[in-house]
């Protein structure tokens, strides 16, 4: 009984030892409940993007000429790719919405703050669909669908920027969801035309100038168009696709997250 | 010792109201178990609640040297989908045990005595079984003060029996700062005791005399001003 305490609970721990104790037991909870809990989990999540790969191709045939044409890809490949971004992006902007409400018991225990569950909810997030994005695109290599990406750090780089610029608008919305509990649907209703306006189905190249102005405004679309030129080396897409643009939108939306956090953590154990 | 200065604290929001506790002060000296008495609402779950660090004052500040425990109690603590088991684990982690993990939570099952229970999501869970699981997970824990917010109230005889004795053979080394409506379990626990009534606390050295003047008060024979001189710290 007593060496519990003493080599354990006696000293103090540290605010960031605290914090990295409560992160590490939230992404192991977090990853025992999405990986066991639903016993079609697994399946799921590999059959939602292989289903709409499906469903694309299939639509493929009977788009006109000018929405399916992409320059310098072939089309499935060129879907493949974006597609498992996307889903990267939508899980970590989404899931953290319910996070805060799902862990109301938990902050019983003043070591666990508001936005730790929605840290971990973006970690685990993250870490699934990625490896759902790594299952998926070795399965299309290995079949032949696609080749092995041309510069893979610019793959690599870019897969991080949509990660991060999904956790930043995760970590956002779950504040503002917990304070209007409206916004969590309106956001959830939004990811649908996101998907065609971030030029992840329809190629951007195929849009009207007019339209293509706005829509290079998505820093989704920069993120997901760079991970494709990192794909295809030949690929054509908007010319200026601006690093600074991309990560510095992704730094503000995350810094005025954490902000919100810290004003709002009373009121959000509260809610 | 656990002090508390000029505390307030109000409930914002569309429901909330008026001042729950309104510029109350006290001392708990070490190793001095309390006793907070108070009617339905009068305070003190909030006051649990800001002693266990899960809530922050409007105004005013608590200091302490003491360990002290959430506040045990009957809701919250453990997730409803997740099992025994795993709400143990959990908690031990976010209070940074990692080598022992296994006598933790053999600790815990010992105490809590919940059987094949233990491995079955929460939420398939009689009130008394979380209060067992609830109760064991934080005797497992050395806290210099444990917060109980009625946390025996729903237990069967024995496990009640079980909790006073736990508590009894840590009073040397731990206190309690208890809020319960039964008097016999307050004297057998408590030293001393607290009134919370109308956003005001009045300290009693001993829980006796607190009773006697919680039952006036309540009576209408007394009001909580007429106590406030005489003894307030």
């Amino acid at each position: 009984m007593s060496d519990i305490t003493e080599s354990d609970l006696r000293k103090p721990r540290g605010s960031l030892k605290v914090t990295w104790d409560v992160w590490s037991a939230l992404v192991l909870r977090e990853f025992t409940s999405r990986t066991t809990a639903d016993r079609m989990g697994w399946f799921w999540m590999l059959f939602e993007p292989l289903a709409t790969i499906a469903v694309m191709m299939f639509v493929r045939e009977y788009l006109r000429h000018s929405m399916r044409h992409v320059v310098g890809a072939e089309f499935v490949p060129w879907l493949i790719v974006g597609l498992m971004c996307f889903y990267i992006f939508r899980e970590c902007m989404t899931t953290p919405i319910a996070a805060i409400s799902s862990s109301k018991s938990m902050f019983s225990y003043r070591q666990v703050q508001p936005i730790d569950p929605v840290i971990a909810r973006c970690v685990v997030g993250g870490m699934l669909r990625g490896f759902i994005f790594l299952v998926i695109i070795s399965f299309s290599m290995m079949i032949g669908a696609l080749d092995f990406p041309y510069d893979p750090l610019l793959v690599i780089n870019n897969l991080l920027a949509v990660w991060m610029l999904g956790s930043s608008l995760g970590v956002l919305f779950a504040v503002l969801a917990a304070l209007v509990p409206e916004i969590g649907r309106v956001v959830r209703l939004l990811s649908m035309p996101l998907l065609f306006l971030s030029g992840t189905i329809f190629p951007i190249e195929n849009f009207p100038l007019y339209i293509k102005v706005y829509m290079s405004w998505n820093p989704l679309l920069i993120a997901i168009e760079k991970v494709r030129l990192g794909f295809f080396q030949y690929y054509h897409t908007l010319n200026d696709l601006s690093d600074i643009y991309l990560w510095s939108t992704i730094i503000m939306i995350l810094t005025l997250a954490l902000l919100m956090h810290v004003r709002f953590s009373t009121r959000l154990k509260m809610m | 010792m656990i002090k508390v200065e000029n505390l307030s604290k109000r409930y914002h929001g569309p429901f909330g109201g008026g001042w729950v506790l309104n510029n109350i002060s006290f001392t708990i000296p070490t190793n001095v178990s309390v006793g907070l008495i108070g009617r339905n609402g009068a305070g003190k779950s909030t006051l649990l609640r800001l002693l266990g660090g899960m809530d922050h004052p409007d105004k005013g500040k608590i200091t302490t040297d003491a360990r002290i425990s959430w506040p045990i109690g009957l809701s919250g603590g453990s997730k409803g989908s997740m099992t025994g088991r795993q709400n143990v684990k959990f908690v031990a982690r976010i209070h940074g045990i990692k080598g022992n993990l296994g006598e933790f939570i053999q600790k815990v099952q010992a105490f809590a005595e919940l059987g094949k229970q233990f491995d079955r999501p929460v939420s398939t869970y009689s009130s008394g079984m979380k209060s067992r699981l609830n109760f064991g997970l934080s005797l497992a824990f050395d806290f210099d003060v444990y917060l109980s917010d009625e946390a025996t109230s729903v237990g069967d005889r024995a496990f009640k029996d079980k909790a006073k004795k736990a508590f009894k053979e840590r009073m040397a080394t731990s206190s309690i700062v208890m809020a319960a409506h039964g008097e016999g379990l307050l004297k057998d626990l408590c030293q001393s005791g607290i009134i919370l009534e109308t956003g005001r606390a009045v300290w009693f050295d001993d829980i006796t005399d607190a009773l006697n003047a919680y039952h006036d008060i309540s009576d209408g024979k007394a009001d909580i001003s007429s106590f406030m001189n005489s003894t307030s710290v």
